[in-house]
């Protein structure tokens, strides 16, 4: 069977970031370049400095470029407003960040329902879609724990529920095995490459753990906020 | 976003500040209720004292009498005038006016003769309960006289002495007569201390040659949930050519110092709750900043600016109902308290008048709809104002930044 032409749902063309800090500018990204297709599942890596969160956080609408372009799903994100940059981040990105990813006074059926009842979706269908993505992410019996009852593996694994519960476009993911042990990094992954396999969802995911490196199946290596064609 | 869920339990969170926050409201809602009912109470027990001593509610006058009070400018046909009164609610007490040269020894002074009737007076005013020596005016004693404080002072002249009256009765002849001061009034208002000259209007009409016709015609609500205007309404109806006045416009001055005193439980409220403004201003901001990384991933959520400014506008309403219901409750019942029993002050002062006021040494509260109601709605005002800039500060907060926060 002849590979089906992927379709592109994310393109960063020649974006370029930077940050006055004092009287020196720092270039957090400068001049890249690249295609995110349809089911990916690539890591980000990169030493510390890099540019690897500032890239998610552009690619995810929460910041903008200096320069250059980036489109999700051929919408390019600069151009729109506030509002519609929200409800993008609402309907077509899921985030999961490092750490303290979850509203503190809801649990974790709450946390996990929390976008779907952003969108506006009907109880009875959040509730369906929500207790089966809890089970698919291992966490049927703890639906009412709250964050500080669940261990940061657990939380991850809210986290996770959270973003996959809307089926979004992309799920982006700055270094979400950072604050885990190993043994719970390795079953996060085991998750997410499962809902990449099975559900076809794109992750996005940065890391300078080369474990996690070693799971992506792309691979994007960032230095001093450009691809490090020696790696 | 459901805002129901999380502002109750953003508020249980941190409950110790919750707490402080809304006692702080509660205790100023309760205060200002008392307060707003003291006045209350302060301004009705004014109202009522600044009509009872003299002025009455409304008052009937010849057309030209108020601006040139000429013996002649009468209303006709007094009987039938009272007897159409009594029809519409009102009692009445009719009135002549003249004035006159008094003297008592070597001492004279120039007096405004007041001629009543004490049976019909004492239904519209409580004069006759105001006197410092002697003994009020009676039907049975027709050459009594009671006498302005001030003006007994400047006659020199005690209970029972003999004062003169000299004046120009209205067929032109000479009026003179000896009278007998069977009391003098404590103070009542200005004009009445120096000149106020009572007399039977029995007597009055013998001394000034007036037979008929009277000057004016003071009344009072028999039942005091009619409005004035209403009854001013009716009375005017049946009035014909005179005119009738409340009291308000015939005691500008008295009607203005009460008005102020309305305006001063608004500026009470202003002044208490700007201290509870800032309490409430600092205890959102806290709250806001403690949860910079939160309300940053709620927005990278999608959660949108202005649902943000109402989840933090939702918490401290939350906190203001709270504080309200306690306030409520609270004030309720120690203002309804003080209606009962009032504040004693009769150790430290007697009854005394101020600006043609008696001053009652009680002070009782009153409880209105508007002395509860105004107290609440300036918490729920103060606190809205309070909480504008912590529900923008946390609306534009950036994700970026906030998720570097922990
Ligand atoms: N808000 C900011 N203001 C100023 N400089 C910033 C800001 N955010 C990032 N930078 C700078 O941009 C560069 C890239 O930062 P970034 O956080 O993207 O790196 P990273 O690859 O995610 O690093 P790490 O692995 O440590 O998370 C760094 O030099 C950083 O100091
Ligand atoms: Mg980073």
């Amino acid at each position: 069977m002849a590979p089906a032409e992927k379709k592109v749902i994310i393109s960063i063309q020649q974006v370029s970031k930077s940050y006055q800090q004092g009287k020196v500018k720092v270039n957090a990204v400068n001049d890249l370049s690249l295609d995110i297709e349809e089911g990916e599942f690539t890591a980000l890596c990169g030493p510390s400095g890099s540019g690897k969160t500032t890239l998610l956080n552009m690619i995810g609408g929460l910041d903008l470029p200096t320069e250059g372009v980036i489109k999700l799903e051929l919408q390019e994100l600069a151009q729109l407003s506030r509002m519609a940059l929200s409800h993008l981040r609402r309907d077509r990105i899921g985030f999961v960040f490092q750490a303290y990813n979850l509203i503190p006074v809801m649990t974790a059926y709450e946390n996990a329902e929390f976008v779907l009842a952003l969108q506006g979706m009907p109880k009875a269908q959040r509730r369906e879609r929500v207790m089966s993505i809890l089970k698919q992410v291992g966490l049927q019996g703890l639906e009412s724990r709250r964050p500080d009852e669940m261990s940061g593996g657990q939380q991850q694994r809210v986290a996770i529920a959270r973003a996959i519960v809307t089926h979004p476009a992309v799920v982006l993911a700055d270094e979400p095995t950072a604050n885990v042990d190993s043994e719970n990094a390795e079953a996060l992954l085991d998750l997410m490459e499962e809902l990449n396999q099975r559900e076809g969802i794109t992750f996005i995911f940065s890391t300078h753990d080369p474990r996690v490196m070693k799971r992506a199946r792309r691979l994007v290596y960032l230095r001093d906020g450009q691809l490090d064609p020696a790696a | 976003m459901n805002i129901v869920l999380l502002a109750p339990r953003n508020l249980l969170r941190s409950w110790h500040r919750s707490l402080v926050t809304t006692l702080a409201m509660g205790f100023a809602g309760v205060i200002m209720i008392v307060f707003a009912s003291l006045m209350d109470g302060m301004l009705q027990a004014s109202e009522r004292n600044a009509t009872m001593m003299n002025t009455g509610e409304l008052q009937l006058h010849a057309k030209t009498y108020l601006d040139d009070p000429d013996l002649y400018a009468v209303m006709h046909d007094e009987k039938a005038l009272l007897e159409k009164l009594s029809t519409v609610g009102v009692s009445a007490s009719p009135r002549l006016f003249a004035f006159a040269l008094a003297a008592a020894g070597s001492s004279s002074a120039g007096v405004q003769l007041r001629g009543i009737t004490p049976s019909r007076e004492a239904q519209v005013t409580e004069i006759h309960k105001h006197l410092m020596l002697g003994l009020w005016l009676d039907e049975v004693d027709t050459e009594g006289v009671v006498l302005g404080r001030k003006l007994a002072r400047s006659l020199n002249i005690k209970v029972g002495e003999e004062v003169i009256l000299l004046g120009q009765a209205s067929d032109g002849s000479m009026a003179n007569e000896i009278f007998r001061v069977r009391g003098i009034l404590k103070a009542v208002a200005d004009d009445i201390d120096r000149a106020g000259f009572f007399m039977l209007s029995s007597s009055f009409r013998k001394l000034m040659v007036v037979n008929e016709g009277v000057h004016e015609i003071a009344m009072k609500r028999l039942n005091q949930s009619d409005t004035l205007e209403t009854k001013q309404q009716q009375v005017q109806d049946i009035a014909g050519p005179y005119e009738v006045k409340d009291w308000r416009s015939l005691m500008p001055v008295i009607a203005r110092i009460l008005e102020l005193a309305d305006a001063q439980t608004i500026f009470m409220l202003l002044i208490t709750y700007v201290a509870v403004g800032m309490v409430i201003l600092n205890a959102m901001l806290m709250s806001v900043f403690e949860r910079i990384r939160e309300f940053g991933i709620m927005k990278a959520l999608g959660v949108n600016p202005w649902q943000i400014v109402q989840l933090v506008f939702a918490e401290a309403i939350l906190q203001a109902v709270v504080a309200s219901l306690f306030a409520l409750a609270m004030g309720a019942w120690l203002a309804l308290l003080l209606q009962e029993r009032g504040i004693d002050f009769s150790h430290m002062v007697s009854a005394t008048s101020f600006a043609g006021i008696a001053l009652e040494p009680v002070w009782y509260a009153q409880v209105s709809f508007r002395s509860l109601a105004l107290p609440i709605v300036f918490l729920f005002f103060m606190t809205l104002l309070a909480v504008i800039y912590p529900a923008i500060k946390a609306a534009l907060i950036k994700p970026v930044d906030a998720i570097h926060h922990f």
